[in-house]
């Protein structure tokens, strides 16, 4: 044994019915061991030649041949006195080889000793020497080899999680108990910590869809030493992160926010998500459906995205239109239809028949209903910042709140702009980590095709030339469209489901590997990489932020709160100053849609003076001289036009 | 005689040894009609600590076996040049394919005895208070310093020590019953304190079965140590030693012992 060896802790034995392979083969132990399956073990040929494996099975047996015999010589009494001689045992396993050096000629394994895997070994096993010593590595740390008592840093190739070799992450796992939330938080820190820098900037897109799971990720988290040991161990900072951005659609009373992230001490940083008629017209097709959707409908979707929707439109009778909301383009519906009746019945317009606009309206006008909170009916939108997206930052949207709709709504907008900016390399950043959650409801094996699914399977066969990656998560690997799964690079098992793990997909694990995977603890994975040829058990250290459930019981969610209220909160979490008498004063008597545009108007300003700048921007109340007030009231409130500060 | 109840079986003290020895031949080859006879013994004691077994002392001994008076004095010198022990073996009146083999046997025979010897003595100046079962007649072994500790556990009947009623009671025993001590008696050999043990019961089938005889060494103390020895022997039924053909007299430690030596042996030959 040398400085860098272990010692022996087996011999390799092959027999004509168990003999040995090039790719596997069968070597014992002594019977108290220190490896077990997952374990990374080598061999030493006389000739020089080293083989690296992966324990995938073990099996113990002794020298009874029929269990008859155990019961006679017990008399049929199992709790005889113990036998005054232990029979004799053997512990025999099996090993996948990992790597064969010399590679060539590829021969099978030599009947030789077997040492535990030092953490060289570990590194040259999993060909990982040949990206964590390059210049500039493109290491990233994963977790950590654990078995036999030893510890290594595992990593995974950033040009093949990252793009451009291969790409894409693909993690699953029973809920609660496989820890992918967890491990892609951790996973995210990393690349985070170790991209390397002239590989370009990066960002995450994070897709909350259910509970808390990633309300929290700016709170630090309690760590244990074991924790830190392996955040030190694999260098990445044990904290949390410290660029992100928060955003969630309103809930339908257009004020209070629909996110769980609803605490005092935090929600002056969560972002509303708001998006007007010019956001979601392209994407109309995620929310119609095909049978919406006909040619006719289709050509006048068309038409209004390209003549009417943000351009100054004429229509027939004299009426000019500027249609930039949901409410002015119902304005011009109207019209449409008064003209038509008044112009004897006509029934076409534009070559458009009056049921296929009546149609179309219907359907578009459904959105702002169907989607109240993250679509609205008036001008005004608040998005992600599309084109100044910043290094290493994590842009979290929560859609756990949204409905089904609604979220593939947002998925589909949200993705196709990073694309669409990062085919222009507008961005701010080059890559683009897209963290989806319940793949398999997205994305799913079977159903009907649906925008969602078209547009994942986009990314994972075509994001990695753009810098666009897809984590995605779910509890059954086997539900998820093959196409999206199969084109993950990198794979990560938590604790699965026994029922998962008999379909086909499976059957290249050893049954003791998927036992291991039944059982697998909280905190462990097993990670299949392009670089890897077998998969490897590993450990990782508790996110270093707070974890959904501890987040809630740290910071409880409020209750919603009455308009007036949430207008002065949201304006106070803006400047502390601002008291709540002021602004209920402030917006006693207006219409709520002029008070939400003004404070939406004072989000995106971001003012230093953000009240004056919310008086502003609600303009000054007259009262009214003409008895026909719409609202009946005798008050109206006046936009302001050039100085929005202006009193 | 009478049949003796030993009671309940109760596992020897920790520490005891398992003597056992094979042997192998092979013939390598013919000078006309002298066959050269390759020869290979093994023994080893296995001691029992915790139930576990590990080798303790062990010999190995690879020779050839020739009629060397039959030889040339170039053939004896090419034999020697071999590099392996050549011993001799009785070259009978004529040459006889049959018995040559029979006499390199007997040369066979009594270096792996010597060889369990060894091994023995090597145990038992090694463990001063430990007990030494052997597999078979304890035969030389008696002469070892320790001798008293040894016990031989026969497993062949060929020769009856008893007759009359004394023979029945022994052959009738039923199971976990001993006859009584009795001294054996054998022209040539040393006298032995010897009794019967049933270890299984013989279900009117085979007076044999499970039918083992002990061995001591003469001493006041074997009469006394009878019953405690008898009841060691009894809780040797478990682990079985099947699928050996002798698993009803051949107790496992000492079947572990012949496993162990023909893997160490291995393919010998």
């Amino acid at each position: 044994m040398t400085a860098d060896t272990a010692p022996v802790i087996g011999r390799v034995v092959a027999t004509e019915q168990l003999p040995a392979g090039p790719h596997q083969f069968h070597f014992w132990t002594a019977t108290h061991t220190s490896i077990g399956i997952g374990a990374i073990v080598r061999v030493d040929a006389p000739d020089g030649r080293v083989v690296y494996a992966v324990v995938i099975d073990g099996r113990a047996y002794s020298d009874l041949v029929s269990p008859l015999h155990d019961v006679l010589a017990a008399e049929g009494d199992p709790a005889v006195t113990a036998p005054p001689t232990r029979r004799t045992e053997i512990r025999l396993w099996t090993g996948a080889v990992l790597r064969q050096i010399p590679e060539e000629p590829l021969q099978p394994v030599p009947l030789a000793e077997v040492r535990e895997a030092t953490a060289a070994d570990v590194e040259i096993a999993l060909r990982m020497d040949a990206y964590v010593r390059a210049t500039p590595s493109t290491a990233i740390p994963v977790g950590m080899y654990t078995a036999a008592g030893m510890r290594a840093p595992i990593y995974l190739d950033a040009d093949f999680l990252l793009g451009p070799e291969s790409a894409h992450l693909n993690i699953n796992g029973v809920s609660g108990l496989a820890t992918k939330t967890s491990a892609v938080t951790f996973l995210l820190q990393s690349v985070f910590a170790h991209f390397p820098a002239s590989k370009g900037r990066i960002a995450a897109v994070c897709f909350n869809v259910k509970g808390p799971d990633l309300a929290f990720l700016d709170q630090p988290a309690d760590l244990d030493d074991d924790d830190r040991a392996m955040y030190a161990a694999l260098r990445v900072p044990a904290e949390p992160f410290g660029r992100l951005r928060y955003f969630a659609p309103l809930k339908a009373d257009g004020v209070n926010l629909n996110t769980l992230r609803s605490h005092e001490d935090l929600a002056a940083s969560v972002e509303p998500l708001i998006w007007g008629l010019r956001e979601v017209l392209d994407y109309s097709e995620v929310l119609l459906n095909r049978d919406d959707i006909d040619a006719k409908a289709d050509a006048f979707l068309d038409f209004l995205a390209d003549r009417v929707v943000g351009k100054r439109f004429d229509d027939d009778w004299g009426g000019r239109h500027l249609v930039e909301s949901f409410t002015a383009l119902e304005r011009l519906f109207r019209a449409i239809f008064d003209g038509l009746e008044t112009t004897g019945g006509r029934d076409m317009w534009r070559t458009h028949h009056i049921a296929t606009i009546r149609k179309v309206r219907n359907r578009l006008l459904n959105i702002s209903t169907r989607c109240k909170g993250l679509v609205t009916d008036d001008e005004g939108a608040h998005d992600l910042p599309f084109g100044a997206f910043e290094d290493r930052s994590v842009y979290v949207v929560d859609v756990a709140g949204v409905d089904p709709l609604g979220q593939d709504l947002v998925f589909t907008r949200v993705v196709s702009k990073l694309r669409e900016h990062l085919e222009r390399g507008d961005l701010g950043v080059e890559h683009v980590i897209v963290f989806v959650d319940e793949l398999n409801k997205y994305a799913p094996g079977d159903g009907p095709d649906t925008y969602v699914r078209r547009m994942l399977l986009d990314i994972s066969e075509r994001g990695r030339y753009l810098g666009l990656v897809l984590f995605g998560a779910q509890q059954f690997r086997s539900q998820v469209h093959r196409r999206v799964v199969g084109n993950a690079s990198t794979t990560v098992y938590g604790r699965m489901d026994m029922d998962e793990l008999a379909m086909p997909g499976y059957a290249v694990l050893s049954p003791a590997t998927k036992i291991k995977l039944a059982t697998l603890p909280k905190g462990e994975l097993m990670v299949r990489h392009p670089h890897f040829t077998q998969p490897i058990f590993l450990k990782f250290p508790r996110p270093a932020s707070l974890a959904g459930r501890q987040g809630i019981e740290q910071f409880p969610p409020v209750a919603d709160v009455p308009f007036d209220d949430a207008i002065a909160r949201q304006l106070s979490a803006m400047d502390r100053r601002i008291v709540r008498a002021r602004v209920v004063d402030l917006i006693a008597g207006r219409r709520e849609d002029e008070v939400r545009a003004a404070l939406l108007a004072t989000r995106r300003a971001k003012p230093s003076d953000p009240l004056a700048y919310f008086r502003a921007r609600l303009g000054a109340v007259i009262a009214t001289t003409r008895g026909d007030a719409p609202d009946g009231d005798g008050l109206r409130s006046l936009k302001p036009v050039e100085d929005p500060y202006a009193p | 005689m009478a049949a003796l109840p030993v009671g309940d079986a109760h596992p020897a003290p920790d520490g005891s040894g398992f003597v056992d020895g094979i042997q192998r031949l092979v013939v390598d080859g013919h000078y006309g009609l002298v066959p050269v006879i390759r020869g290979h013994v093994a023994a080893a004691v296995l001691e029992r600590v915790d139930g576990v077994l590990s080798a303790v002392a062990t010999e190995f001994e690879e020779f050839l076996v020739v009629p060397v008076r039959r030889l040339s004095a170039p053939q004896h010198t090419a034999l020697e040049q071999v590099g392996l022990a050549v011993y001799d073996s009785d070259p009978g009146a004529r040459p006889h394919p049959i018995v040559d083999r029979y006499a390199a046997l007997q040369v066979i025979e009594r270096r792996r005895e010597r060889a369990e010897l060894a091994a023995a003595g090597a145990f038992l100046r090694a463990r001063p208070g430990g007990w030494l079962f052997r597999d078979g007649s304890i035969g030389g072994l008696a002469a070892l310093p320790g001798g008293d500790r040894v016990v031989g556990l026969v497993k062949s009947h060929e020769t009856q020590f008893l007759d009359g009623e004394d023979l029945v009671v022994a052959l009738t025993l039923p199971e976990g019953c001993r006859s009584g001590v009795f001294e054996r008696i054998e022209e040539g050999r040393r006298p032995m304190l010897t009794w019967y043990l049933r270890l299984w019961p013989w279900s009117e089938l085979d007076l044999l079965h499970g039918l083992m005889r002990v061995e001591r060494c003469p001493g006041d103390h074997v009469i006394a140590e009878a019953g405690d020895v008898s009841r060691w022997l009894l809780a040797e039924r478990t682990p079985i030693s099947a699928p050996d053909a002798r698993w009803d007299r051949l107790i496992y430690p000492i079947h572990e012992v012949e496993m162990y030596l023909r893997a160490r042996v291995g393919g010998w030959g």
